[in-house]
């Protein structure tokens, strides 16, 4: 059966800033390149393809903008400037908005100011009614205990709440990236038991990056910076999230510092103000690497809440330990109303990536051996993966 | 009087390492210099070298030679050369023999021995041969200045106007009602979408209102007779109305350019494509007509959603043509960005093999296409695509089915209009102009040139040239090059005001011909005319291109060959199969 030619739907992948895959002429230098690319994974050039024709199904079931971690080796070497990585990078933002039912995410993508609008009304939301709940049952004189103005049971309430909104739309995403790739996507058979066989991928590919740190480095040095920035910026903010959703309420009471707890958040801290500096820095110098020359305003509208959430929690903890209680109430609620457009933005963004790409990493492993047995089954001499 | 007795010099060259290092040139000489009336036998290392070409002519000065033989390469490549050398000396140029130990000796074989031995025997059968040579006269005969040109397309109006400019007469005979030929069917022209009537109507006007042009519409040229510098031509007007313009009217002429382009491939005959069947299936001429009314519409006058463009129709695969006709791939890109931007709502599909962008400027066209977002599909040349009605569901009229190379996916194009590319294809009537110039054509009916790298607007025929797309598909700035090139070259031997004709031809010994007028059906010049009067057979020396037919052919053995008689080439055989002694030398270390 014929696959039907869509040449309309490489306009929809625009937007979400694919905008010179067009120019693609399938020499194949960027997979030549590619440090992940291999005879099962064939990406970036079988993706720009597909992406050329408007094969809508074929890419809504790929694994394989996920195996990219856009080192920008492809968009260096090509010579036509399609800019292979950043293909990739619209095509993650394009699976993301597939992955979601609620359709919120194809909208933050597609235009910036319902994006913008949406984070000021959940920001203005929390906001109201944060201050409401904190007028009718504590003092904004009171930091914390009793008649506190936020006290810290509360919000640790309020932050598993959140908290669960966000994992449960990420995982409704990441069930959908399994119906897609691994059952809609998938014509020969998966033993049940390769399940088991390679769930270790998920929590290895989730810590170490591993397949980042791979990425060649054009040879200019050991140390591979922005693997480097990324897993200091991943480590805060899993460290962060841990923090907050279970150690909250220790942490928040004061004003005592308890060692063993705020060592963790002041790493953290440390690790998310580099990787915040950082990010900006690269957008706007826009340095040798390929990756920062393009941003899409969803990636802003990260990097904006995240700084404000920093540097508002650093003010507030000063504030709170010298003993400006009210100043210290004022900007917690600023604070939290940055925290909680930020949260529930994940499962719409680019930052769900957290979530997906070591999904996609354990599915991907999953169907290389399932690829591999059914070639052994099938003839066992035409094996070709490396 | 007693006739003195021959001396023959004998030079065997190195050709750097080329001979020698197979072929012992220096046991070579010394075998020839054993043989009877060689009076000198010398080695160099490029003898067609200035100093080697000089060692010859002093030795034939110093030692007063009359005979000479170089053993060296192929006389297609030196032959000119050596006889030039020995004219330098005050020596007949056909005083010279070659033998051929490069080519055919030293390049094709690996035995030292062996090979050393057939140069000997190679040289043996020249030196013979060489003493039978005559010395021989070179001929000239006035040159005609005017000029015949067939065709009124571009080829043919810019040779016109170069030869007439330059003050020559010139004919210029067009079979249609008007000019312009094929480009007069075009709207714009790629990649810099300059104007095909703009390129067209200076020249148009020109060439009409041209003292020295005369324009002959309708009329096809019927009789080419005589030889170069002095042909006579007969033009006749098709279906002309009055009595006078039925009878051909008959011209005196020097050369002749032809200029006959080429005819589109009839898309009906790619039977998947549905061309004639379904109505939205078009030819890149027919787009050309739409582009030129400016509008771009399906039969029932919709504007099209999916337009997509068929490559490479009739050219390059088994069935129909193996050859690119060079102009489509460009053509095609033209009519996306025409069509895109006409339509910024369209969608346009590029099916195509390969994007041959060889041209200046191409490759950019080639990336602005990409960049106006044309969607290019591969498909494979063996596996062409098929186009088929839509069903009622679907938002197109066609879908083209086919398999994708750069995917790999047998896929379906959406299409309201599709266009195809439709290649170049020998004309229909250019056997009929073969013949009458006396040309050849290849396998596919192009004209051939005489030589496809060094002389690409000259013909085997003399005094007839060809330019433009007759020869082989070419685009207009290729094609316009080859016509300023013949014009050029036609130029050069109208300055010159007369021909030199070389004096290796065939002769009829009248006394001995019985008339039979075998020879003048075997000679693929037509060089030989029968005499009615005389009832008698004769070469026109100036046509003959001394290939020896009819030499072979005659019953009565009535013709000879100059420069290659029966004498010359027996004792050339005899001289080849004389005895010859090698032993290699001892290694000395």
């Amino acid at each position: 059966m014929a696959i039907r030619v869509n040449p309309g739907y490489i306009e929809v992948l625009d937007k979400f800033g694919a905008e010179d895959v067009q120019m693609c002429y399938q020499c194949g230098d960027c997979s030549t390149v590619c440090a992940h690319a291999d005879d099962i994974f064939k990406f970036p050039r079988k993706s720009m393809r597909q992406l050329q024709m408007g094969l809508e199904e074929k890419l809504e079931t790929s694994l394989e903008p996920w195996l990219c971690y856009y080192c920008g080796q492809c968009s260096e070497q090509c010579p036509r400037e399609a800019d292979p990585g950043e293909t990739m990078m619209s095509l993650r933002r394009w699976l993301i908005s597939r992955y979601d039912i609620t359709g919120i995410a194809n909208q933050f993508f597609n235009s910036r100011t319902r994006e913008i609008l949406t984070v000021l009304l959940i920001a203005v939301l929390t906001g109201i009614y944060l201050t409401f709940y904190g007028i009718s049952g504590g003092s904004i004189h009171v930091y914390d205990g009793e008649g506190a103005f936020l006290p810290s049971s509360f919000i640790h309430t309020f932050d598993l709440t959140v908290g669960g909104i966000m994992f449960l739309f990420l995982w409704l995403g990441a069930l959908r990236m399994w119906y897609f790739s691994m059952v809609k996507g998938m014509s020969i058979p998966v033993p049940w038991w390769l399940y088991f066989k390679k769930l270790y991928e998920i929590p290895f590919q989730f810590i170490t990056q591993k397949r980042y740190a791979e990425c060649e480095n054009n040879g200019n040095s050991k140390l591979y910076m922005p693997w480097l920035v990324h897993f200091g910026l991943a480590s805060g903010y899993s460290i962060m999230i841990i923090l907050i959703m279970v150690f909250v309420e220790p942490l928040q009471a004061g004003p005592e510092i308890v060692w063993p707890l705020h060592i963790f958040g002041y790493l953290a801290t440390i690790g998310l103000l580099i990787g915040c500096i950082y990010f900006v820095r690269q957008r706007i110098v826009k340095t040798k690497h390929v990756q920062y020359k393009k941003t899409h305003s969803t990636d802003w509208m990260f990097v904006i809440l995240l700084i404000i959430i920093t540097v508002s929690g650093i003010v507030q903890h000063i504030l709170h330990r010298t003993g400006y209680l009210e100043a210290a109430n004022i900007t917690y609620v600023i604070h939290l109303m940055a925290v909680v457009p930020w949260l529930l933005r994940m499962p719409f963004s680019k930052w769900s990536h957290l979530i997906y790409r070591p999904m996609a990493m354990y599915f991907a492993e999953i169907q290389r051996e399932a690829v591999v047995r059914q070639q052994k089954l099938v003839d066992p001499l035409s094996i070709t993966i490396k | 009087m007693e006739k003195k007795k021959d001396k023959i010099g004998v030079y065997i060259c190195n050709c750097g390492t080329n001979i020698a290092k197979v072929v012992d040139a220096e046991a070579v000489a010394r075998y020839a210099a054993t043989l009877p009336n060689v009076h000198l036998a010398k080695t160099y290392k490029y003898m067609c070298s200035n100093p080697g070409q000089e060692m010859i002519a002093e030795d034939i000065k110093e030692n007063d030679l009359d005979r000479v033989v170089v053993a060296a390469c192929s006389p297609n490549m030196h032959e000119r050369t050596f006889r030039s050398a020995l004219r330098m000396a005050g020596l007949n140029q056909y005083m010279l023999e070659m033998a051929n130990i490069r080519e055919q000796c030293s390049w094709v074989h690996k035995d030292r021995k062996a090979a050393t031995k057939k140069a000997m025997a190679l040289v043996s059968g020249a030196v013979q041969r060489v003493l039978k040579h005559e010395a021989l006269e070179s001929m000239s005969v006035d040159m005609n200045p005017s000029v015949l040109v067939i065709g009124g397309g571009i080829a043919g109006m810019t040779a016109a106007l170069e030869l007439a400019d330059a003050g020559n007469f010139v004919h210029l005979v067009e079979k249609d009602d008007h000019l312009g030929g094929n480009i007069a069917r075009v709207d714009l022209t790629a990649p810099y979408y300059y104007s095909a009537v703009d390129l067209l109507s200076e020249r148009m006007t020109r060439t009409f209102e041209h003292k020295n042009i005369q324009v002959y519409l309708n009329s096809k040229l019927t009789e080419l007779s005589g030889f170069v510098g002095n042909f006579a031509a007969k033009i006749q007007k098709q279906n002309g109305l009055s009595e006078d313009e039925a009878k051909a009217k008959e011209v005196a002429i020097g050369n002749v350019a032809i200029c006959t382009g080429y005819k589109e491939f009839d898309a009906s005959r790619v039977t998947h494509y549905g061309y004639g069947k379904l109505p939205n299936v078009i030819t890149s001429f027919e787009l050309e007509n739409m582009l030129k009314s400016g509008k771009v519409e399906t039969k029932e006058g919709k504007i099209p959603k999916y337009v997509a463009i068929v490559h490479c129709v009739g050219s390059r695969n088994k069935e129909f043509h193996t050859y690119c006709s060079r102009v489509c791939c460009m053509t095609a890109l033209k009519y996306a960005h025409e069509i895109k931007s006409a339509n910024p709502e369209c969608y346009v599909s590029d099916v195509y093999i390969d994007m041959n962008a060889f041209g200046k400027g191409h490759e950019d066209f080639y990336r602005q296409s990409s960049k106006a977002k044309t969607l290019f599909l591969m498909y494979d040349k063996e596996n062409r695509p098929v186009i088929h009605k839509a069903g009622p569901k679907d938002d197109c009229e066609m879908l083209i089915e086919v398999h994708e190379r750069l995917s790999g996916e047998h896929i379906e194009i959406p299409a309201d209009l599709v266009v195809l590319m439709v290649g170049m294809e020998a004309r229909d009537d250019s056997h009929e102009i073969a013949h009458l110039t006396n040309i050849s054509q290849d396998k596919d009916g192009w004209f051939i040139e005489s030589h496809p790298k060094l002389e690409p607007v000259a013909t085997t025929t003399d005094g007839v040239f060809i330019a433009g797309t007759c020869v082989a598909p070419k685009d207009i700035p290729d094609t316009v090059a080859q016509a300023r090139a013949a014009a050029a070259r036609i130029l050069a031997r109208i300055s010159k005001g007369k021909i030199e004709i070389d004096a290796v031809f065939a002769e009829v010994n009248e006394d001995v011909c019985s008339g039979c007028r075998i020879c003048n059906v075997m000679c693929p010049y037509s060089a030989i005319e029968f005499d009615e009067e005389k009832k008698k057979s004769h070469v026109i020396s100036a046509l003959c291109k001394a290939c020896g037919v009819c030499v072979a052919a005659c019953p009565s053995g009535a013709i000879k060959g100059r420069h290659f008689t029966d004498q010359q080439i027996l004792a050339q055989i005899e001289g080849i199969f004389s005895k010859v002694e090698y032993s290699e030398p001892a290694e000395v270390s």
